[in-house]
């Protein structure tokens, strides 16, 4: 809505949107640069931010938790610069290009192949009436939604809901560690890093045989997810770019604190696993 | 027996009255604070949806904003712990100008927003503010969630924080000018004259 706050919150919010977006799509590629990362990582201890002496300078720091910021911020620049001449212009391509309701129809197709990561995700962290949401989702897209293209679970009442491997970590106490920014991939933290290792073993689509159409299939989803997500947050991403002082810092804190609400919410879903209607 | 009677239901009255009070007022400021974030939000949303020109779309919103959102204490947070450093000159250049960045960011978004609703949910105390939820039913996006911070203690509800799918509009800020502080020299001029820049920035693209 277009009042004060509203906007307010979506500025900021749409910080974090973007940012989680980001983290969410991609398979290939995005394993590679997260190995990337991991080396860089390992292979820099001159990467890490000294640790300030002043108390107040200190509790700003362990409020950002970026122990590895000059490096972060080498691979956010890097980052930016990329996006900049490749994924940004081909999301501003393709919104131009291609009308709304094939967007959209895409849209849900992306989400509903990644529904068993969810479904696989809910049942790790223990929450059945999710889990049962993200199956019954799973199911009725894909038939009466026509492979994913209509989501239909959403008129029936099952809206989509977001769960990943960092989140399920998270639900079982396991803390986030410091945040990193991972090229290409954007921000994330260690915990959420090996979630999404994890997420790539929990997704039915890698162990497809290769082969036939379907190796084309599965490079045109993840192609697909990738400029999909980037079209979604254009406005956001760039407005963040604008209005922030310090985008990083705009972004990092967005990020980790989205990711920190998100768990509590899956935490507090305490719902009964029947459906709404039986009771 | 009489006296004893009445001594002990003028006690046990005393102490339910107080009891049934303790338990009534936060009751009752969480439904000012839900009725305040409704009155407000419904306010906004008939401005967004009508068909005036921007400029006008602007200027009715912007005394909404004076009125109801506390614009100092959200500054003064934003700012952090170089709040204290600054010196009193500095503190007051630096609310003008966060006034301004504030008015603006908000009026550039009111024409993308036509068409959207709210509806509220539950309030929770959180410290000393109410925090109420809300949903924002937006054309062709999916519905977003949000909270609304109110705080009572200046006498009338003003919103102090708002929060979409978790993230805080104030404590971002406050990371963002913090960081920007700490990589600039640490001082607090610097982020007013950054400010300044993007007040200045913005003039020029709006043309006003």
């Amino acid at each position: 809505m277009g009042s004060e706050k509203d906007d307010q919150h979506l500025e900021h919010s749409s910080a974090g949107n973007a940012c989680r977006s980001l983290t969410v799509r991609g398979r290939t590629f995005r394993t590679g640069s997260l190995v990337l990362g991991g080396l860089a990582l390992a292979g820099c201890s001159s990467m890490v931010a000294p640790k300030p002496t002043d108390p107040e300078a200190l509790a700003e720091y362990q409020e950002a938790n970026d122990k590895y910021e000059p490096l972060n911020r080498k691979m956010y620049d890097l980052s930016v610069t990329v996006d900049k001449y490749t994924t940004r212009p081909v999301a501003k391509a393709y919104v131009w290009a291609v009308p709304v309701p094939v967007r959209k129809s895409l849209g849900n197709m992306v989400q509903t192949m990644n529904e068993p990561v969810v479904f696989f995700n809910d049942v790790g962290a223990g929450k059945p009436r999710r889990a049962g949401d993200a199956f019954v989702r799973w199911c009725i897209n894909m038939v009466a939604g026509v492979g994913g293209f209509i989501d239909v679970a959403k008129y029936a009442g099952y809206p989509h809901h977001d769960n990943d491997g960092g989140l399920t970590l998270a639900t079982w106490g396991i803390a986030s560690g410091p945040y990193l920014f991972l090229p290409m991939m954007g921000p994330s933290t260690f915990r959420d890093g090996i979630g999404y290792g994890l997420d790539q073993g929990l997704s039915p689509w890698n162990y497809v045989p290769r082969g036939y159409g379907l190796l084309t299939f599965n490079w045109a989803y993840n192609i697909m997810g990738v400029i999909n997500t980037r079209a979604n947050h254009l406005d956001d991403l760039d407005q963040v770019q604008r209005d922030a002082l310090d985008p990083y810092a705009t972004i990092r804190s967005a990020y980790q604190q989205q990711r920190k609400a998100m768990a509590e919410a899956i935490k507090n879903d305490h719902r009964a696993t029947v459906p709404d209607w039986y009771n | 027996m009489k006296t004893r009677l009445t001594r002990r239901l003028l006690l046990g009255t005393v102490t339910t009255l107080g009891l049934m009070l303790s338990v009534a007022q936060p009751a009752a400021a969480a439904e000012s604070a839900s009725a305040f974030v409704h009155q407000l939000g419904d306010r906004l949303v008939a401005i967004v949806n009508s068909d005036l020109p921007a400029a006008q779309k602007k200027e009715k919103v912007l005394p909404i904003l004076q009125q109801d959102v506390d614009v100092d204490a959200i500054g003064r947070f934003c700012l952090g712990r170089y709040w204290r450093v600054a010196t009193p000159e500095q503190q007051a250049e630096y609310l003008k100008l966060f006034h301004q960045v504030l008015a603006n960011a908000i009026t550039d978004k009111l024409g993308d927003y036509r068409g959207v609703s709210f509806t509220i949910g539950g309030t929770t105390p959180k410290g000393e503010d109410q925090s109420v939820d809300a949903i924002l039913h937006r054309p062709q996006q999916p519905d977003a969630n949000m909270e609304w911070i109110v705080n009572e203690s200046s006498g009338a509800p003003k919103v102090v924080d708002v929060i979409g799918e978790g993230a805080s509009l104030r404590l971002t800020q406050r990371q963002d000018y913090a960081s920007y502080i700490q990589r600039n020299g640490g001082q607090v001029s610097t982020l007013l004259t950054a400010l300044q820049h993007q007040i200045e920035r913005h003039s020029t693209a709006t043309g006003n």
